[in-house]
């Protein structure tokens, strides 16, 4: 069985790795979004307002960076693949095999995964270098400590995407809804602004959400803003979100395989 | 010997909303949605022995593709029982889809940016097929469905009938003991109607796989099936041996007459005269009572014949006669 998620990721890698002008389209937009959002922040910090003490704009700058790399490594098209595939109707041939489907749909999110982080992230991360000097992490145990959090942001990530998708069973109208959850995601997270600039409510809010554990958490980490301790514990929050909207998605798969409604004579 | 598919009393109920004309519709249907219910498959019951090609017919809509959904676990019965292979597929959908070939004539299983021997490769995963099997099977289904000309194109340059053969192989590699068509001709030309059919039968004599296939085209049904199962509004309205279907159906075979000259008389007490187009004339007579060849002489006594020929019904008519008389159920 691991052979046939392992043969899905290793396809899915090959395959996109001969998509060569949408990686060019993709590297260019993020490019321009990642120098638009550091050169805001510059602007910003010139007018040398106190407000913004809480970080240095080095800081921010790498925060910048590394957000918008990940973003670019965080593969969730899980929402989409089932989306389509319902609407084709294209779902029921996934499921007379033998295997469980949204197993497979992550693999092929890995797969996707690897491609970017070669295809994507790495000319990202280059071209950032060249414009704003290499974005060091704040020390190499921070560094450790960034790989396995960025595992568990990735986990909540797909798991909030499959459970999108496992709506589209029931709503044959998904629509914008699996945009309306990205435009969450993005501000909640703290990916494009982090969190720490928001009112003091918001913060307290979103302590008891899963979003800021998606980008800000594992960003937090590798600028140091946030010492062993606070890291360790946050990525037990993390690690209980997972755990959290695993429980939901199988139970919420399990009622809808027993409802499932197919499209399509 | 048991019965590889057994079906009892199947019910599949829809929930159909109605939504209504208008933007006051619409919003009216929004807030307080007209729900009726629907019986898409309504008591149907039927078994199938192993080795057995079955062919599941029935009008757009009649319920045939939900029973199949259903037979391979995707789709619950409201009520009734299903057994394939001894096993119920809501209970245990891996383990009956294990068993099961399927293919979808209008649907791909097939990975559209792999090539063709990629897909295979990863179904081999998938079903854990041990290497030794694996190479037999795709070694003889390589030669029988012509596969060597496209295994190393990618699925989505494949043409329709290359890929519909992808598919059928696709649904074989695993050696399943039942094999669900659901229009596997469709679109295809004369040339891989052909291989296909050939196919089936082949696998049939060879493997005794039971066959199922749902068709709209019946040359496939004549050409492959033994016994046929029609449904109409859900509910099973034949089945049996196609021959006596077609012969219970269609009673009457048509004499088309050509004369050489116009003649006054052309009435026969053996057969009704049910068309007539200059020298050409239509008898109609029913088969149990008289043969062709008696109806011909005693028309070639009094009638100057310049041709003739005998048409028998085929399957399109009978099945035609079972969709006027159930429509509306």
């Amino acid at each position: 069985m691991l052979q046939a998620y392992w043969y899905i990721t290793k396809m899915k890698l090959l395959v996109n790795l001969t998509y060569r002008f949408e990686v060019f389209t993709s590297v260019a937009t993020n490019l321009i979004l990642m120098l638009a959002s550091v050169f805001l922040w510059q602007t910003a910090y010139k007018g040398g307002s106190g407000s913004v003490e809480a970080l240095s704009l080095q800081d921010l700058t790498t925060y910048t960076i590394l957000s918008i790399t990940i973003s670019t490594i965080f593969v969730c098209d899980v929402q989409n693949t089932i989306y389509s595939k319902i609407r084709e109707g294209q779902i029921v041939t996934d499921f007379y095999r033998p295997i469980p489907l949204l197993a497979c749909y992550l693999a092929e999110d890995i797969g996707e995964m690897f491609s970017s982080l070669l295809n994507r992230a790495l000319p990202l991360i280059v071209f950032a270098s060249l414009f704003f000097g290499i974005p060091w992490p704040s020390s190499f145990q921070n560094f450790l400590l960034f790989l396995p959090s960025c595992v568990l942001s990735y986990a909540i990530l797909w798991l909030l995407s499959a459970l999108i998708g496992l709506v589209a069973f029931w709503v044959m109208e998904l629509g914008n809804m699996g945009n309306v959850k990205d435009a969450i995601v993005r501000v909640l997270s703290g990916s494009i602004v982090p969190l720490w600039f928001f009112p003091e409510s918001v913060q307290t809010v979103s302590k008891f959400l899963p979003f800021q554990y998606t980008y800000q958490t594992p960003l937090g980490i590798y600028i140091g803003n946030t010492n062993v301790i606070d890291a360790l514990s946050s990525m037990a929050v993390q690690a209980v979100w997972v755990g959290i909207l695993y429980l939901i998605l199988t139970a919420g798969w399990a009622r809808t395989k027993k409802k499932t409604l197919i499209q399509g004579g | 010997m048991d019965a590889v598919i057994e079906v009892k009393d199947l019910v599949k109920e829809y929930i159909i909303v109605k939504k209504e004309s208008g933007l006051r519709g619409s919003v009216k249907s929004l807030l307080f949605p007209k729900k009726t219910k629907f019986n898409g498959v309504n008591g149907i019951s039927f078994s199938i022995a192993p080795g057995e090609i079955v062919g599941y017919i029935g009008p757009n809509g009649a319920g045939k593709s939900t029973t199949i959904k259903m037979l391979t676990g995707i789709l619950h019965p409201t009520a009734g029982s299903i057994q394939v292979c001894g096993i119920s597929p809501q209970a245990d959908r891996k383990a009956v889809v294990r068993k099961l070939g399927v293919v979808f004539g209008q649907r791909t299983q097939l990975y559209w940016d792999l090539r063709l021997g990629e897909s295979f490769e990863l179904l081999r995963r998938i079903y854990q097929i041990d290497q030794q099997s694996y190479d037999n099977n795709l070694a003889i289904l390589t030669e029988v469905l012509k596969l060597q000309d496209f295994i190393n194109t990618p699925v989505r340059q494949l043409s329709l009938g290359q890929r519909m053969r992808g598919d059928i192989a696709a649904a074989m590699l695993h050696s399943p003991s039942i094999l669900f068509l659901d229009e596997p001709t469709i679109g295809l030309d004369a040339d891989a109607k052909h291989a296909i059919r050939n196919f089936i039968k082949e696998i049939n004599r060879t493997r005794s796989v039971t066959v199922i296939l749902t068709t709209h085209d019946l040359d496939d049904v004549e050409q492959l099936c033994s016994r046929i199962i029609v449904v109409n509004n859900g509910k099973i309205v034949e089945d049996g041996p196609i021959d006596s279907i077609i012969h219970k159906l269609t009673p009457h075979r048509m004499l088309v007459v050509e004369l050489q000259e116009p003649c006054d008389d052309l009435t026969t007490p053996h057969a009704e005269i049910i068309k007539q187009e200059g020298l050409r004339i239509w008898y109609q007579f029913e088969k149990e009572r008289i043969s062709a060849s008696e109806l011909i002489a005693a028309l070639s006594q009094k009638l100057p014949i310049q041709d003739i020929s005998v048409k028998e019904p085929n399957v399109e008519d009978a099945i035609r006669v079972v969709y006027k008389t159930t429509a509306t159920v």
